[in-house]
């Protein structure tokens, strides 16, 4: 997918930088921390489950390429690997785990029978095609195991990538969140209104002056 | 250090955890499980704190137990919507229907102090021609308490839980002053005002649980906007942080971490005590009278798990009603994009409102009503609301962008109680052992109908406050209540006007699960309400020896 | 929870010590100050009008101070959005040294710059007042609780505008004879006692506002309703009736002085109070209880000590 079409408006702005600020607590540096320093490798998916989720990240999860990309694969292996529910599920899915390793299963033999390669190895187009359609249900192959792709896709899929993806800092900063806000919080409530520890929201004529500016925010 | 509290119960040896000092204890009594204590209540929720509080300060002994942790928010509760998962009810449950609910973060929690430990703090009164709404509105069902009654308990709430609330309230019959004064308002609540202004309805800075100024050891709301995932100032009036510390120092014993698992009754019918899990066993608390407050999943499961020979549909459910009239509430949104920046992420997320369908009956073409409040979702929680378009990849990044400028109107809907949907026990087991709860629910036409309204209004509504790009949500769901409604008789009613199960004298259920229909506001008040005057009560029958 | 209890009342007490002290310190100290600083005038007593009007530069510098602080941390929570939201902190530093000067000044004529000064205050003020009740106004809401509450308070360019009245007070007094010096056609001490009264009814407006919207969630938030009202009405008495030494009068405007002070102290410990404290101070300074704003009772109870001396002087 064509990843250039966001720029982000906060241009500069990284709530990192706000890390040792009042606007950070003892317990949000450390769960942030340990999110940040997250093992890559895999610890619950096998390889070839891994290749197809992280493809399939990459794919669903448009990210800006001028920083470094969100694990989100990782992110979400882990959360497997916990086996951390949500409390919840549609009674026509399967458990968590279960649910992905037939999903990401399902995705590969789609692939499989449509273009004799796996999901990983298509061609970004195609891969987005194929999960287009896993998205309006159209995938039915056996593999599914009777679990409605489109549920997969809207209940699992989006569900747990978008989960892991906006919960990192890098996130945040990109859409000018104002990120953790203990033991400060905000002052200026009103509308057009920031305070010195928010993001400055540039336009395309003042980008190079915000950029500096969000950098010295924190 | 916050996985400590997941694992091993804190509440013991005397003390537990003060929720008010970081690393900090207070001293709790502590019953022993063979000793016959006045009353163990299962859920420490809006319903089941506020009974355990009053009780123990009539004198009674108490001894309360929670599946969930004892949290201190000032050192655990992080700034962080992923993290904060903890607080709410994780186990598995099963949903199904024509509208399969999500529950987890949506609905309910898991945590000494319940659900309101995450909930948003909007703290409103019914509409008084709801508790005779068969009778005067032609739907639903008749409570068994009159609102003037509730009038009373509900000010004695909101002194309690010092609700910051506006000096008039625009609709409804005249009621005490709040004790706080309403909180400034952001920009996304002075959109909801604009709108209502232009359509020419009345609109209000939302009466809140969260202090506007000091109150004993919570200082005020610093609107870090968190509410929903757990307030780490405590300007939060939950239950943890109210009824529980008021609870603990009247001599009620609580335990954390502690999931019941049956309640046993005898050969006379009536309840003996509790078997719960707790710290690697199962144990079992005898006591003279059982309370349920685990909200409307929990407590008509925990019912359902306690069949035995004599009452095998279940306790309390001779009337065949446990688990049934499921109602959530309908939360369906407009939102637009505005010129200005809004960053709805500060503050409380629902500081203004709008009641003006809760208590306008004509030009509707359905029964009941519905308030909208003006909205603040954090990340995790937006971008979830964006997926619900079907919104991925490139799209939903370029939505993403408009976070800050983003505004939203949504309702607290009111749905009717149907029979069909409902609470039964599913096959799946959870990690105590434990059937699942299946969950089943479908809107009816006039809860589509209701909706159909309330997305209309607001959609004119959200454009005259400037609003554009206007898209709704059609989806989402709120709060539980029902599953073990009260009524006057027995073969429609599974307890009575003082929470009272019909079958088993000794047997209270005093949640959410007890409401015969659910109105178009928040629950939480009314919950605490019904607590109250069920403590009331409680003392009355046992002066008469009625108990 | 009580052993706290006990720390926050030594606190306090400790503040108030701190408090009554400086005010005893504050009030001479000028004074002295100004005797060595005044060699050319001769070291005769000088005339009754001059001394209050003196002390009347003095307490009207010293509520520009005030607002000065005040108007700087609530327009920075503003974020200085319209260019005038400087016009204050000019007006209140312009004041303020024009106060300082004026209270040094033994001569027995006005000051044309400081005159002019005051007069920009007092302008500034009244100016401040109607864009402040335009920006309630414009608000969604228009006059609501919640905007009088939240949107630029009402009450607070009055400060200025006061600051103003008594710097101008004080020039003018000095244009008059020694002997039955008169303002605004009447008796001095009268007028000054009247202006006095005024200045803390109205800040008691405002005090009274802000303390509702915090609930008058401690006890001692009744004070600055309770005790400034009480100096008010005994300044009309002064005002009105016939001049004679008022010993409870001064007393009481001596625990009005002092209260404005001890407001200080108790504001210092309700931004510790808030979430953060002292250390989260870029939320708690401007969110919190206005540090600057009690000193306006102890400016105003000042300038009704020096009202009432010079009011007992007259027939
Ligand atoms: C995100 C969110 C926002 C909300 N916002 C608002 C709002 O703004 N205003 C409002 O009025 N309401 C709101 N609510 C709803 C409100 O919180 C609930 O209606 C209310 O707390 C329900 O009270 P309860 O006592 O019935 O149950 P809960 O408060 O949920 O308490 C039930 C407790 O019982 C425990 N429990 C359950 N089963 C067992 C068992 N077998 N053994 C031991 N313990 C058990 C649970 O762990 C839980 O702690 C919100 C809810 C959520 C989730
Ligand atoms: S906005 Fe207020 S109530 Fe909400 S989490 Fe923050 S301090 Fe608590």
């Amino acid at each position: 997918m064509n990843s250039n079409a966001i720029t982000t408006r906060y241009p500069g702005y990284d709530v990192l930088n706000k890390r040792d600020t009042p606007s950070w607590d003892p317990i949000t540096r450390q769960v942030v921390e340990e999110r940040l320093s997250m093992s890559r490798q895999p610890r619950f998916f096998d390889l070839a489950q891994w290749t197809a989720a992280t493809a399939l990240c990459t794919c669903v999860v448009v990210q800006p390429d001028d920083r470094l990309a969100v694990p989100v694969a990782a992110m979400l292996d882990a959360r497997l690997f916990e086996d951390q529910g949500d409390g919840w599920r549609d009674a026509r899915l399967p458990p968590l785990r279960q649910a992905w390793c037939i999903g990401l299963a399902a995705l590969d033999a789609e692939s499989q029978g449509e273009h004799g390669l796996v999901f990983a190895q298509l061609a970004a187009a195609r891969q987005t095609a194929l999960v287009e359609q896993m998205q309006c249900g159209k995938l039915r192959a056996a593999a599914w195991q009777g679990m409605p792709s489109d549920l997969f896709f809207s209940e699992r899929v989006l569900h747990d990538l978008y989960g892991a993806y906006y919960a990192h800092p890098a996130a945040w900063s990109e859409i000018g969140f104002g990120g953790p806000a203990n033991p400060r919080g905000y002052v200026r409530l009103n509308k057009n209104r920031r305070d010195p520890w928010e993001a400055i929201e540039a336009t395309a004529e003042n980008a190079a002056t915000v950029k500096r500016k969000n950098t010295r925010v924190r | 250090m916050s996985g400590d509290a997941v694992q091993h119960p804190r509440a013991r040896g005397g003390q537990a955890p003060d929720v008010f000092r970081k690393g900090g204890w207070v001293s709790m009594r502590e019953y022993p499980c063979d000793e016959e204590v006045d009353f163990v209540i299962v859920g420490t929720g809006a319903g089941g704190a506020t009974l355990a509080c009053r009780l123990a300060e009539q004198g009674f002994k108490v001894v309360a137990l929670d599946a969930g942790a004892w949290w201190r928010p000032l050192e655990e509760f992080a700034s962080d919507e992923a993290h904060q998962q903890k607080l709410y009810w994780t186990d598995q449950r099963i949903c199904d229907g024509d509208n399969p609910l999500k529950m987890g973060s949506n609905n309910s929690g898991k945590a000494v102090g319940g659900s309101t430990v995450h909930f948003a703090m909007v703290s409103l009164r019914f509409r008084p021609e709801w508790f005779k709404c068969r009778s005067l509105l032609g739907y639903g069902a008749d409570w068994p308490i009159d609102w003037r009654e509730m009038w009373r308990y509900y000010d004695e709430v909101e002194q309690a839980l010092s609700i910051a609330g506006p000096i008039t309230y625009p609709w409804g019959p005249p009621r005490k002053r709040y004790p706080y004064r309403s909180h400034e308002l952001n920009a996304a609540a002075l959109v909801l005002a604009r709108g209502a202004e232009a359509m020419g309805t009345a609109w209000s800075a939302t009466p809140l649980a969260t202090v506007s100024a000091p109150h004993g050891k919570s200082p005020p709301c610093v609107y870090r906007g968190f509410c929903v995932a757990g307030c780490a100032t405590n300007a939060k009036q939950s239950a943890l942080v109210t009824w529980i510390p008021r609870a603990l120092k009247a001599g009620a014993e609580i335990r954390d971490l502690a999931m019941a698992g049956r309640i046993e009754t005898n050969d006379l019918g009536r309840a003996v005590g509790v078997e719960y899990f707790r710290d690697g066993a199962w144990r079992f608390q005898r006591a003279r009278n059982v309370v349920v407050a685990g909200y409307a999943i929990e407590t008509p499961r925990l019912l359902l798990l306690s069949a035995n020979h004599r009452f095998p549909d279940g306790l309390a459910n001779s009337s065949g009603l446990v688990g049934k009239n499921l109602m959530v509430q309908s939360n369906q949104a407009v939102w637009g994009v505005m010129d200005e920046e809004i960053r709805s992420y500060k503050g409380p997320p629902s500081l203004s409102i709008s009641e003006h369908w809760n208590y306008q009956d004509k030009g509707k073409d359905f029964f009941g009503g519905y308030a909208y409040m003006s909205q603040g979702p954090l990340p995790v929680g937006w971008a979830s609301t964006q997926n619900g378009r079907g919104l991925w990849g490139a799209k939903l990044s370029r939505e993403m962008q408009k976070y800050n400028h983003q505004a939203g109107l949504k309702i607290v809907g009111e749905t009717l109680p149907q029979e069909r949907n409902r609470v039964t026990l599913a096959d799946e087991k959870d990690q105590y052992g434990l059937p699942v709860a299946r969950i089943t629910y479908g809107f009816c036409d006039n809860d589509k109908k209701l909706i159909a309204h309330a997305l209309h209004f607001m959609e004119q509504a959200l454009e005259a406050a400037g609003g554009k790009e206007i898209w709704r949500q059609e989806d989402d769901t709120c709060h539980l209540n029902g599953t073990a409604r009260m009524g006057d008789d027995p073969r429609t009613s599974v307890v009575n006007a003082d929470c009272r199960s019909w079958d088993i004298p000794n047997l209270w259920i005093c949640d959410g699960s007890v409401f015969p229909t659910i109105g178009g506001v928040n629950p939480s008040l009314t919950i605490q309400a019904i607590a109250c005057r069920t403590a009331d009560r409680i003392r009355a029958l046992a002066q008469r020896g009625e108990l | 929870m009580k052993q706290r209890m006990r720390s926050d009342t030594t606190t306090l007490l400790a503040l108030g010590g701190i408090a009554i002290a400086a005010t005893v310190l504050g009030a001479r100290k000028p004074a002295r100050a100004a005797w060595s600083a005044a060699p050319r005038q001769t070291r005769r007593e000088a005339p009754t009008h001059i001394a209050a009007a003196r002390r009347f530069n003095h307490s009207s510098s010293l509520l520009a101070l005030s607002v000065l602080a005040d108007s700087a941390v609530e327009h920075y929570r503003g974020s200085f959005k319209n260019p005038a939201m400087f016009i204050p902190l000019l007006s209140a530093s312009l004041s303020f040294f024009a106060g300082l000067h004026g209270g040094r000044d033994r001569r027995a004529a006005s000051h044309p710059v400081r005159h002019g000064i005051h007069a920009f205050a007092a302008m500034a003020g009244i100016a401040g007042t109607g864009f402040h009740i335009y920006n309630v106004t414009k608000r969604t809401g228009g006059w609501s609780w919640n905007n009088l509450f939240y949107a630029a308070p009402l009450g607070a360019p009055t400060a200025l505008l006061l600051s103003g009245g008594l710097g101008a007070i004080g020039e003018r007094l000095r244009d008059q004879p020694a002997n039955e010096p008169r303002l605004l056609g009447m008796p001095a001490g009268r007028a000054m006692a009247l202006a006095v009264s005024a200045g803390l009814l109205g800040t008691v407006g405002e005090v009274g506002l802000l303390h509702f919207r915090g609930a008058f969630q401690h006890p001692a938030m009744y004070a600055p309703v309770i005790i400034p009202p009480v100096a008010a009405t005994l300044m009309v008495q002064t005002a009105l009736a016939a001049p004679r030494p008022r010993p409870g009068t001064r007393w009481w405007l001596r625990l009005t002085a002092a209260l404005g002070l001890l407001g200080v102290g108790f504001h210092a410990r309700g931004i510790a109070r808030c979430q953060g404290g002292w250390r989260n101070w870029s939320q708690n300074i401007p969110s919190g209880p206005p540090l600057p704003a009690p000193p306006s009772f102890t400016a105003l109870a000042l300038a009704g000590l020096a009202a009432l001396r010079l009011r007992q002087t007259e027939k």
